[in-house]
């Protein structure tokens, strides 16, 4: 089942990201405030919250973050996942399992060490380097039954409408039949 | 002799309600492994280590003002320490890369009680590697972690500080 809606309440049911983004949003940001896309089946619920430049850089800059820094999550396009292990199994998230398609081929999401690495050349202070990490979606995470996680995603910015298929897996080896989740035109938010 | 066995029974029953593998929810046995070091000052400027020598359990927390889910869960974990300051555990919360005028603010509005441990650069949270934010672990007097909790908790709840009592050497070293 697939569905798109507004702004609703769903996210208090998802652990940090949801609320701490959404809580800083300024009303302006509010009356911008973009569709977020479900896919819900037996096993799993997904979420995904295109984010605009402009709420990000709100987000950041109540965190305190340098102009350098916020000016650097501009490039980036975030989307805010939430994930719902309904199931009763351990589910396996790996996020290097994750594919990017558009017309054109297929991208990666910015990695982690990218982040590192561009937080190493504009010498940002480790404490934002720290918060920065903990708003990203884990990279692998081996989903308790009922579990609730959150955070976000990043890829480099594209005007163009993209593909995103979410694979979970119930070993971390990823030799069974992966649970595929598939969110077709996306588009990042301005 | 009935009545004595019912008693025992009632005695004994808020130990066996929590079998390993029967915590309330929330709350994941694991497969122990050692605590990573926990070295760091609270905001009276006090230095704490976590350590063995008092042969407690420690309820190890690690939160930020800006996770939701934070908000909600400090006033429950300030009740709790409350209510559990002559038990046999350690509560530990470490606050995760903010600056003392930011959890000073937040703590003053939620849980004025509470004094954190401040992980100024973030680096002693990231050894702990948690789930997210806000995270718990509970480590044995051995310094083992032996249950992680996922997400935040109502820790007011009666079920919880159950379990969080039932925690005690005499428990860890009865395992086989």
């Amino acid at each position: 089942m697939i569905s798109r809606m507004n702004s609703v309440s769903l996210h208090a049911k998802y652990p940090s990201i949801f609320l701490l983004l959404i809580s800083t949003l300024t009303s302006s940001n509010l009356q911008a405030a973009p569709e977020r896309y479900v896919i819900e089946n037996p096993k799993l619920k997904m979420v995904v919250i295109p984010r605009t430049a402009q709420q990000m850089a709100a987000f950041y800059e109540g965190r305190e973050f340098p102009v350098k820094a916020i000016n650097a999550t501009g490039d980036a396009c975030f989307f805010t996942i939430g994930i719902h292990n309904k199931s009763q199994q351990i589910l396996w998230l790996d996020t290097d399992k994750w594919t990017i398609t558009t017309a054109g081929g297929t991208l990666s999401l910015l990695s982690r060490a990218h982040w590192t690495q561009r937080w190493k050349e504009l010498n940002l202070q480790q404490r934002f380097q720290s918060t920065f990490r903990w708003t990203l979606l884990p990279n692998q995470l081996d989903f308790q039954p009922d579990e609730r996680e959150g955070g976000n995603i990043t890829l480099a910015r594209i005007n163009t409408p993209f593909t995103l298929t979410a694979r979970f897996t119930t070993k971390i080896d990823n030799l069974d039949e992966p649970s595929i989740i598939t969110f077709k035109n996306l588009r990042c938010a301005p | 002799m009935k009545k004595i066995l019912t008693l025992l029974f009632l005695l004994t029953l808020p130990i066996s309600l929590y079998a390993d593998n029967d915590a309330p929810k929330g709350i994941i046995k694991i497969t122990p492994r050692t605590a990573p070091p926990l070295s760091l000052e609270n905001m009276d400027g006090e230095k704490f280590t976590l350590s063995t020598k008092n042969r407690r359990w420690s309820f190890v927390h690690f939160w930020a003002s800006w996770c939701g889910p934070c908000r909600k869960e400090m006033p429950t974990i300030q009740s709790v320490i409350q209510a559990m300051s002559k038990d046999n555990i350690d509560f530990v919360i470490v606050n995760t890369a903010e600056s003392e005028d930011t959890i000073f603010s937040f703590l003053g509005a939620v849980a004025p009680e509470i004094n954190t441990l401040l992980d100024r650069d973030g680096l002693a949270t990231e050894l702990w590697k948690p789930r997210g934010l806000p995270s718990t672990y509970l480590v044995d007097p051995d310094g083992q972690i032996q249950y992680v909790v996922i997400g935040g908790q109502d820790w007011q709840k009666e079920h919880y500080q159950t379990f969080l009592r039932q925690l005690s050497p005499a428990k860890l070293h009865d395992k086989p």
